[in-house]
């Protein structure tokens, strides 16, 4: 498994307490090459973020294995994941999910920070004029536009040169316009640095951008080919 | 490559650590959501720094104010007798020497009426140090001198009210004519004197010998104020002074005070309050605990998102719980730098507004030792109450941010976290046993606290599981407000705390108050006698008899001889020396009424050993017995007491079980007749009315006894009662100010609790309302959820603040108890009203408010 980025083998997760317990994923197995972009698409509850946050080490799998660069993630306890996450996965959310109480170069920083890098905001400075936010430094979340702010959570994503990139609906809170610049974004640094991006979206002309469509539909792999037309 | 996190190796420029950076920049979103815990924390610490600051502030006064409180470095005082002329001298050896005489006394005003007095007789020198204040002023040799026969005073405007009269009037105390030349603004050395029950009469020792009241036995005490020839003289010079005097004249049986220790009985009383204040003030803070508690878990909610991407860009849980930690502790110690600030504040607010008219004197200072103590109980309450909500951070999972829970996860925090909350709490407790003046009522008050917190916890879940468990209502109201108590989330647990706590404090206090009151007023017995005569001397014994047989034949009249005397030794150990439960450590010290009989005294009943045959060979005493058992005496035991400046030695033959609340005559130590043969000494009356329509007739026979017996001091016992009354209404106040603090954080967390539970009844009332439910039944319904809660915690409280009432009462106080229904039941409605009140405020907001601009958001 060490010459894939992602690998999952056999993976079952459930959900939920007694009569509320969903089974969620289904004996899914899938493996991931260095440099690849992925988009997880299907409807609604078929399980693409549950799977997103599988392989970013947010969930354990009630059984199947997990390995991410090489690592099996069942092997590290609960602070190892979060410092592994910390330094090889970076995170885009749809709603963004910047500290509200920092500037964008602090949240910028913040995973620098905590790996307790000296150079944590020479860094985070650069990455901010690299997404295009140069003079945006010392505003609050609050001060910045849905892109400018999902911009900053780009760069705090990228920041620790992460080898793996996820990115759950990284437009959906976007208009069109802005979308569309946040995703030219997303595939121009992953190409730049060589990253894996994978990424949950139900914008189908996002999906045909990667080089990898995998449909899932009721925990299942529905589907797992190039896009068509790509 | 990547995740080559860490740069080129480079030294690091100074940072603050990181978990302390992160929690101030979190810190800048504002104190929003922190304005009860604020509150809550500077609440107790104040109450707490205040109250303590306060006492100390006293405690300097005193001792900074010893030698004027004093009158002198050292104070020699004796019971019924002057120095004899050796002890005098051996006194004026040392320094310069001035001499007071105090005892009780009735003023006599003809048709006014008589009046009970506080006489207090000076010689000369007097002020030797501060001033007497009068008005008109004037020196005191013009105030006190005599003119034509008549002797100046200066006297407590009370008196003038009470009797009617002016300055410039004349009165009648004893033999002697007295004008009363100017009112009492203040006298330097009131403090000394105790706490009186009548109002003050200031004249010369040569107007008090005129006056005839001074006879052998007489109840007066003489204090000789010794000044030491420099003002600087240090303290080993006034030990040293004290141990010459002691052996020069080891009999003279008198007290000494120094002026480092003006008044330890004082002292003792400041401490013994301050301890029931401090504990009045951990209430507020442990009560606020629960405030404390609930904003940090609605933080903890409020932060969720930023705790999860937190935890999401690689912190593990424990840094994550350090950071939020950090932030609440931070923000403690802004509230305890507040309440430290007010309380410090309050010693000099006091002395500033009231310092004048306080009876003791009062040095406002910034006592750090007790404010380092109130912020450590402010620590310690922060730390152990918030510790629990914010042990839940660490488990807080990133995939929130993935999908919307409604239902937020409620495991329990992680051993440590829970582990760090019970250290601080332990820390809370043990500080306020190791600060507790008498540890068995902190320790008490500790059990009684920890005992409310688990059965609200019952209460609480007790209430939930029973709304679970109903029959669901057809009407949608009472539907909703029974899904209300016991939903997830529901306000039930932190409610029912709350309010729980605040209702078991008020009926508390209300039932200690009533008690005490009617101990005091209501519950005097029948048989309690209307009079105590005091100072009928042997001559005029069967004369005063004989009057009061035809004055008042309807009467009881009962007498026995009666002198004062202080226990010198017990068992061969000296007085001081023998260390003795606080309940019975008081009849060691001072003074003592002491009698002798030949049949057991009335309302008494011997329970070991046996009384006196006639005419005993050897001396013999009768002791209490509660008390005789708690100094460690069995009988046979050897008591030496000292009397009229002689020792005297008896043998324990009994134990007496005494009633003491019949009120009538009882001693603690009542002696076979031939320990005190020859002893010059007064005698002690009781007159008792046994019919409601003799009563009426006490002021009448009060002014005829004091024409005709003008030295005999006739205390009636319904103005002494009003009296103490009095006193314990001034305590009452204060205990009521102090708990009104405890009360002001019960409510601020109620408060609290039911803004906390705003946001879910903002969802509920929008979606209902689009639903078509009318805002009447939308109150409705919520109206019956918090009159429901307010009830049951009400029954609660009054039933657990009917137990801690009685064992305050009846254990700690040892009174008699009954439950008067009348204040816990106001207080039981008053909080029903407020909660319900309070709560409706806040959703009548929210029904006002349209729904589309809501849903928007939901």
């Amino acid at each position: 498994m060490t010459d894939k980025a992602i690998a999952i083998e056999n993976v079952d997760l459930s959900l939920g307490k007694g009569a509320a317990r969903v089974h969620i994923l289904k004996g899914i197995s899938l493996e991931i090459g260095h440099g690849e972009a992925v988009g997880l698409v299907g409807p609604s509850g078929s399980g693409k973020s549950t799977l997103l946050m599988t392989l970013a080490g947010l969930e354990r799998p009630d059984s199947g294995r997990v390995a991410v660069e090489g690592v099996d993630l069942a092997g590290l306890d609960e602070d190892a994941l979060a410092r592994f996450r910390g330094r090889r996965i970076g995170i885009v959310f749809q709603s963004f999910h910047l500290i509200p109480t920092m500037t964008a170069l602090e949240n910028v920083a913040l995973p620098l920070e905590l790996a307790d890098a000296i150079d944590a905001f020479e860094r985070a400075e650069k990455e901010l004029a690299a997404v295009g936010l140069g003079d945006r430094l010392h505003h609050y979340p609050s001060q910045l536009s849905g892109g400018e702010q999902q911009r900053v959570a780009i760069a705090r994503a990228i920041v620790p040169d992460p080898a793996i990139i996820v990115a759950d609906e990284p437009t959906g809170n976007l208009d069109e316009k802005t979308g569309g610049s946040i995703v030219d974004l997303l595939f121009a640094l992953k190409r730049d640095r060589g990253a894996t991006l994978v990424l949950v979206t139900h914008d189908t002309a996002l999906a045909r951008s990667c080089d990898r469509m995998i449909r899932l539909r009721s925990g299942r792999i529905e589907a797992d080919a190039p896009p068509v037309g790509a | 490559m990547h995740g080559t996190l860490p740069g080129p190796a480079r030294k690091k420029p100074f940072q603050w650590p990181l978990v302390l950076r992160l929690a101030l920049r979190e810190l800048r979103g504002g104190l929003r959501g922190f304005g009860i815990f604020l509150a809550c924390i500077a609440l107790g610490v104040a109450a707490i720094a205040g109250v303590s600051s306060l006492s100390r502030s006293l405690t300097e006064g005193l001792s900074s104010e010893g030698r004027r409180i004093l009158g002198g470095d050292l104070a020699f005082s004796l019971l019924q007798r002057e120095a004899s002329d050796r002890e005098i001298a051996i006194l004026r050896e040392h320094g310069s020497l001035s001499v007071i005489a105090t005892l009780r006394g009735m003023a006599h005003a003809g048709e006014n009426g008589s009046a009970l007095v506080e006489i207090k007789a000076v010689d000369a020198l007097y002020p030797t140090v501060g001033e007497l204040e009068a008005n008109p002023p004037g020196a005191p040799e013009a105030l006190f001198a005599e003119q034509d026969g008549v002797y100046g005073a200066v006297v407590d405007p009370v008196l003038l009210a009470r009797l009617d009269l002016a300055v410039g009037d004349e009165i009648n105390v004893g033999e002697a004519r007295i004008a009363l030349r100017a009112a009492l603004v203040s006298e330097p050395d009131k403090v000394a004197d105790g706490i009186g029950f009548g109002p003050r009469l200031l004249m010369s020792i040569d107007a008090l010998r005129a006056t005839g009241v001074i006879q052998p036995g007489s109840l007066v005490r003489w204090t000789y104020r010794l000044d030491l020839p420099s003002s600087a003289a240090d303290d080993a010079e006034l030990a040293r002074v004290e141990e010459i005097v002691s052996a020069a004249a080891p009999e003279a049986g008198w007290r000494v005070r120094s002026r480092l220790n003006a008044d330890p009985q004082f002292q003792r009383n400041i401490e013994r309050f301050s301890q029931f204040l401090t504990l009045v003030g951990l209430t507020a803070l442990i009560v606020g605990g629960v405030g404390v508690a609930n904003a940090v878990r609605g933080f903890v909610e409020r932060k969720q998102d930023s705790i999860a991407t937190i935890k999401s860009l690689g912190s593990p849980g424990g840094q994550v719980v350090g950071i939020y930690l950090t932030q609440v502790m931070l923000i403690a110690a802004v509230g305890i730098g507040i309440g430290l600030a007010f309380g410090a504040l309050i010693p000099f607010a006091l002395a500033f507004a009231v310092g004048d008219a306080l009876p003791i004197p009062i040095s406002p200072t910034i006592a750090p030792r007790e404010l380092a103590v109130a912020a450590f109980y402010g620590i310690f309450t922060a730390l152990a109450f918030s510790m629990g909500p914010l042990g839940r951070v660490h488990d807080i999972e990133v995939s929130h941010l993935f999908r919307d829970q409604i239902d937020r996860d409620r495991r329990f925090p992680r051993l440590r976290y829970m582990a760090v909350a019970v250290v601080a709490g332990a820390a809370l407790l043990g500080l306020s046993v190791y600060a507790a003046y008498d540890r068995r009522v902190a320790l008490i008050f500790i059990a009684a606290v920890a005992a409310a917190f688990v059965l609200l916890r019952f209460v609480s879940f007790g209430l939930m599981a029973l709304a679970r468990r109903l029959p669901r209502p057809r009407r949608a109201a009472p539907r909703l407000a029974l899904a209300n108590i016991h939903r997830p989330g529901a306000l039930t647990p932190s409610l029912v705390m709350s309010l729980g706590l605040g209702i078991t404090l008020l009926v508390t206090l209300a039932l200690i108050d009533g008690n005490l009151r009617r101990q005091l007023t209501e519950t005097l017995p029948e048989t309690a006698p209307s009079f105590f005569f005091v100072d009928i001397p042997s001559a005029q014994v069967e004369e005063f008899e004989g009057f009061i047989r035809e004055a008042a034949p309807e009467g009881e009249l009962e007498r026995v001889p009666m002198m004062r005397g202080r226990i010198v030794s017990l068992r061969g150990v000296p007085a001081e020396e023998i260390s003795a439960p606080e309940d019975v450590n008081w009849v060691l010290q001072g003074d003592r009424g002491l009698t002798y009989a030949d049949e057991p005294p009335e309302g008494s009943r011997i329970t070991q050993g046996e009384w006196w045959a006639p005419d005993p060979e050897e001396r013999l005493v009768s002791f209490d017995e509660e008390i005789g058992r708690g100094l460690g005496l069995s009988i046979g035991d050897e008591v030496v007491v000292n009397v009229l400046g002689r020792n005297v030695s008896a043998r324990i033959a009994n134990f007496r079980e005494v009633e003491w609340r019949s009120m009538g005559i009882n001693f603690v130590m009542v002696f076979s007749p031939n320990t005190f043969a020859g002893a010059p000494h007064m005698h002690l009356a009781t007159l008792t009315f046994h019919e409601e329509e003799d009563r009426a007739r006490e002021p009448a026979l009060l002014r005829a006894i004091g024409q005709t017996f003008p030295t005999i001091t006739s205390v009636r016992v319904r103005d002494a009662l009003e009296a103490v009354n009095d006193i314990v209404g001034q305590l009452v106040v204060a205990i009521r100010g102090a708990s009104s603090i405890a009360l002001a954080a019960s409510l601020l967390v109620l408060a609290g609790a039911l803004a906390a539970g705003h946001r879910a009844r903002l969802y509920d009332a929008v979606v209902l309302k689009t639903l078509g439910a009318t805002r009447a039944k939308l109150l409705g319904a919520y109206a019956l959820e918090y009159g429901a809660l307010g009830l049951a915690t009400a029954i609660f409280g009054l039933a657990a603040g009917g137990l801690a009432g009685w064992v305050i009462v009846t254990r700690i106080m040892q009174l008699e108890f009954v439950f008067i229904w009348s204040g816990p039941l106001l207080a039981a409605f008053l909080a029903v009203i407020v909660t319900i009140t309070l709560g409706l405020a806040g959703t009548l907001r929210i029904l006002s408010q349209k729904p589309a601009s809501y849903l928007r958001n939901l």
